[in-house]
């Protein structure tokens, strides 16, 4: 019943309404109901219009040096024989000026550490602050959730200078200084980077993820308690198993998050050129913007293929993590 | 290869060893309640490798150069030799022998480690100096131990530990013996009994302290186990969260206060410069704003509203309506005032401010549009995959997306950006004399035309909330089609020569515009995120709410703004917080496109350049802060509403 009932609920459309009245209306309300339909065809026109960018330079890779200098990208529909493969083999070549397969495995580098750590630390800690009591967890949970506030750039300095140089503390009367961490010359690797990326999710990840086992039913945990079963068990027989949508919901927003990322990869590692990603390599690419412009089609594609795999194989997953994850700093 | 290799090696060594760490806590921890001396002699071994460590990582000891093997052996033997002094304690009963146990054990450790100190390091010993810091901190740690067991004993009726003030003695005398015996003495000076003492006497009272404690029973034992499991779960956590944020929020905050160098004290001249600076707050052509154009549009929408309004207040007796005839004007002309104020103040807070109010607003206005056009109708999931798909691509890869759309070349070749090809045709055309022109003419007429018979339609039907929007609708082409017929319009200028040349848009040179070409580069990503979010919360609005308002006869619009808009308006707002944050942070546009030049300067590039380029850190620091300040009271919304929520 309510399955009939559902088109006609929410499936009147404007123009199937306003059609009635056209035959009546005569020469004006068959202007206006041409208008009214236009919300519809307003809609395929931004679709259009988002897509046009994109499309464009999709095209613009494929074209060859000289037509890129010399015409706009939609003139290729009128010589189809311009269209070549060369920029990308000359990008994706091990020898090429772009250098872009070295930075895209310092992008892996980066991305896979930077995902699978914080997934697996959020999740113990996620777990103690559901279903393990101990003092002050409300507090200490507030806290962490509450760290959401802070933008990346207020760490940043500190921590290049962790990474840098280490960690020292200088008494205030004695006038001694102890190192905390040693200079471990961390400054330029992709270390740095998903070290810092670790950090930065982990508040969020943890509030992502707490709310999910928090809200796993209750029975489970204590029919494990009774079969004598500790929290290590509990966390990996149980949670883990049944909380797989909700990490891999974390998991794609963070390694895209973290194979996007600009500002911390330049700041970590951007004085290396063998350790930065391909988010600084195009960036610098399109920086030049003399000589190799032709690449700079291509090698921006190269470095989007990953995350627009990832984006249409496993969009339900994404678009969660990203309703959960808007709040990112 | 090798870099496929020694990726490979980082990525499982990094992955590896933190499972390996967490996993051997877990079972180190299993061990606590059924094998205590196991256990004991693990955690004795992992705080004796601890030790090593921190001495080796203070080049205190000998033998802490270069390489893996000549560094890791002083925190090995340590593991060791402190995993057999602890079973030693645990074999020892009775408090007496535990105690002398305990002493002696410190002592043995404090003089081998006083042995290991290199000739450099050791402490020119001041024994005034030594018993003055003993005590005194020793009697601060009787005192804070003294405090906290009154505070346990009043929090639960549990047997208090009478020791605790002289347990709190013991730890508060060895820290006061280390900071007498090494931070206060002359470093270097010393000879190798001095570093002996220096070094056996803290150890010495640790080892009393941990001799004073009764091995735990078996339900002590059952609740340290359950108490450290919450431990080793959250510790890597905040470990983490410490280390990475919290105290570099705290030394941020530190360093904004210090000078450029960090050497000197500066008080608050880093905030002033800020904001003194004429590149971040500049009014001087303030009073261009009204005579710009933007300005007098909007205030001539700002009175369409008011009129509007003074009408509906006699017919309704509300004078602000929530729906098409009010708002429209109204947003309209306050944005379009906003626009004219922000292109005439200048700086890098005024950009941030634009940036904030057109994507903030265009963000959400387009994805909102875009969530209720593509409700319901055919393909809608492609729809909405190809408008959130740009949020997949990353912010640099967008702003070179953005800068192939934004070419200009010069008026004697031919444009490669699409806007600029347009914008120039446009001008070709409107200027021109052939038959495209006149094409171009009729068709702009029949739509002048079609706008007037709409109104005309509203206006006999009594239907007047449908007229003023196809009313702004026409003005504007009218004034296009006035312009097209008259001087022209589009990418075109008339030269010395008197002829008509082409010219393109620089939308990355020319200010103050340039802003906004930029800003439309992040509106194209965050409609996605926009739409997303709203049009899972219109499929969330009771069908019968509408269906009720239709057989009363509602318009489409009315349903709009009367009960959608209202029933979505928290995810609005969600949308609006986040994106706040997200815009007023915004980085990877500006640093990309135009790396701040041609007054596009954002706070998070500024921050960036005098950090990390102009090496600035108070500066920096300061900047950082201000960003922090500034997204501190929606964040503070924000994160109130997820726990609400949660």
């Amino acid at each position: 019943m309510s399955a009939q009932m559902t088109p006609v609920l929410t499936h009147p459309g404007p123009t199937a309404l306003e059609g009635g009245h056209v035959k009546k209306q005569g020469v004006g309300g068959r202007i206006y109901g041409m208008l009214r339909a236009i919300p519809a065809s307003f809609l395929w026109i931004i679709v259009a219009i988002w897509s046009l960018p994109t499309v464009g330079l999709l095209i613009s890779s494929f074209r060859s040096s000289s037509a890129q200098r010399s015409t706009g990208w939609w003139k290729v529909f009128g010589d189809a024989d311009e269209l070549t493969l060369q920029n990308y083999r000359d990008v994706l070549s091990a020898s090429s000026t772009a250098k872009l397969t070295d930075s895209l495995l310092n992008s892996a580098a980066i991305a896979i550490p930077a995902t699978i750590i914080p997934i697996a630390i959020a999740a113990f800690a996620a777990y103690a602050f559901a279903w393990i009591d101990f003092k002050g967890r409300k507090w200490l949970f507030i806290f962490t959730v509450s760290l959401l506030a802070i933008p990346l750039q207020v760490a940043l300095i500190p921590l290049l200078q962790l990474y840098g140089g280490g960690a020292h503390l200088t008494l205030p009367i004695l006038h001694k200084t102890i190192t905390l961490v040693p200079d471990l010359d961390l400054a330029g690797t992709t270390t740095a980077v998903w070290l810092t990326h670790i950090g930065f999710a982990l508040p969020f990840a943890i509030f992502l993820l707490h709310n999910y086992i928090a809200g796993l039913p209750k029975d489970l945990f204590e029919a494990a308690r009774i079969d004598g079963a500790d929290h290590f068990t509990v966390f990996w027989r149980i949670v883990l198993p049944l909380s797989v949508p909700v990490l891999a919901a974390f998991g794609i927003f963070q390694f895209l998050w973290t194979w996007n990322d600009y500002l911390v990869a330049n700041t970590m590692a951007g004085s290396n050129p063998d350790a930065i990603p391909t988010t600084i390599r195009i960036a610098n690419l399109a920086g030049d913007f003399g000589q190799k412009i032709n690449l700079l089609p291509a090698a921006a594609f190269v470095q989007a293929f990953i995350p627009l795999i990832v984006f249409f194989a496993l969009q339900r997953y994404f678009v969660r993590g990203l309703l959960a994850g808007s709040v990112k700093g | 290869m090798d870099k496929v290799i020694s990726t490979l090696i980082t990525v499982v060594v990094a992955v590896g060893a933190s499972a390996i760490l967490w996993i051997g806590a877990n079972l180190v921890f299993n061990q606590a309640r059924n094998r205590y001396q196991r256990f004991t002699a693990l955690i004795f071994g992992a705080v004796g490798f601890l030790v090593g460590v921190v001495l080796h990582g203070n080049h205190v000891t000998v033998g802490s150069g270069d390489g893996f093997l000549r560094w890791i052996w002083l925190p090995a033997a340590a593991a060791v030799v402190f995993a057999f002094v602890g079973i030693g304690l645990e074999q020892t009963s009775g408090a007496t022998p535990r105690r002398v146990a305990g002493i002696v054990a410190g002592v043995v450790i404090g003089v081998g480690v006083g042995l290991l100190v290199r000739a450099e390091r050791r402490p020119e010993l001041d024994v005034v100096a030594l018993a003055v810091w003993t005590l005194a901190v020793a009697l601060v740690g009787a005192g804070i131990s003294a405090i906290l067991n009154a505070r346990r004993r009043s929090a639960d009726h549990d047997t208090p530990r009478r020791s605790d003030p002289a347990n709190g003695a013991l730890i508060g005398g060895a820290v006061g013996a280390v900071l007498g015996g090494w931070g206060s003495a002359t470093i270097g000076t010393g000879s190798a009994a001095e570093a002996i003492v220096a070094s056996a006497l803290p150890a010495a009272l640790v080892g009393l302290r941990l001799g004073m404690t009764r091995s735990p029973d078996l339900p002590a034992r059952a609740r340290l186990s359950g108490r450290a499991r919450s431990w080793i779960f959250l510790l890597p956590a905040m470990l983490f969260i410490f280390a990475s944020l919290v105290v570099p929020t705290i030394r941020t905050i530190y360093l904004s206060l210090l000078d450029k160098r960090s050497k000197e004290f500066v008080r608050l001249s880093n905030y002033a410069d800020t904001f003194t600076d004429p590149n971040s707050w500049n009014m001087d052509d303030w009073t261009n704003m009204f005579t710009s154009r933007l300005f007098f549009i909007g205030i001539a929408a700002l009175l369409i509203a008011i009129v509007t309004g003074i009408v509906a207040k006699k017919r309704t007796g509300r004078a602000v309506e929530i729906g098409n005839p009010t708002m429209a004007p109204l947003v309209i002309g306050v944005l379009l005032v906003l626009f004219a104020a922000f292109t005439s103040f200048r700086g890098t807070i005024v950009n941030n401010l634009w940036w904030v109010v057109t994507v903030v607003f265009a963000s959400t206005a387009m994805g909102l549009a875009v969530a209720v056009l593509a409700d319901n109708v055919k393909h809608e999931k492609l729809a909405k995959s190809l408008i959130f798909m740009p949020l997949a691509i990353s912010l640099v890869g967008a702003s070179i997306i953005w800068r192939f759309m934004y070419v200009t070349t010069d008026e004697s070749k031919e444009q490669r950006g699409v806007i600029n090809a347009i914008w120039v045709s446009l001008g070709k055309l409107s200027t021109g004399s052939g038959l495209p022109t006149l094409i171009g003419a009729v068709v702009l007429g029949v739509l002048i035309v079609g706008l007037g018979a709409v109104i005309v339609r509203a206006l006999i039907r009594r239907d007047y909330a449908q007229a003023p929007l196809p009313a702004v609708a026409a003005v504007f082409l009218v004034w296009v089609f006035v312009r097209y017929l008259g001087s022209g319009i589009g990418g075109y200028e008339t030269n010395n020569a008197g002829e008509i040349v082409a010219r393109g848009i620089g939308f990355v040179q020319e200010p103050p515009w340039n802003n906004f070409w930029l800003m439309i580069i992040l509106i194209w990503i965050q409609t996605g995120f926009a739409m997303v979010i709203l049009s899972a919360a219109i499929k969330a609005v009771p069908g019968e709410l509408i269906e009720a308002a239709r057989v009363d006869g509602a318009t489409p619009s009315q349903i709009f703004w009367r009960i959608t808009l209202p029933q979505i308006s928290t995810t609005i707002g969600v949308v609006v917080t986040t994106l706040i944050v997200l815009v007023m942070k915004v980085f990877d546009i500006v640093k990309v496109v135009t790396n701040g030049q041609f007054g596009t300067q954002v706070l998070a590039n500024e921050m960036a350049q005098q950090a990390f380029t102009n090496n600035d850190t108070g500066r920096g620091a300061a900047l950082a802060v201000i960003l922090f300040l500034s997204v501190l009271p929606v964040m503070y919304f924000n994160i109130r509403r997820m726990q609400r929520e949660a």
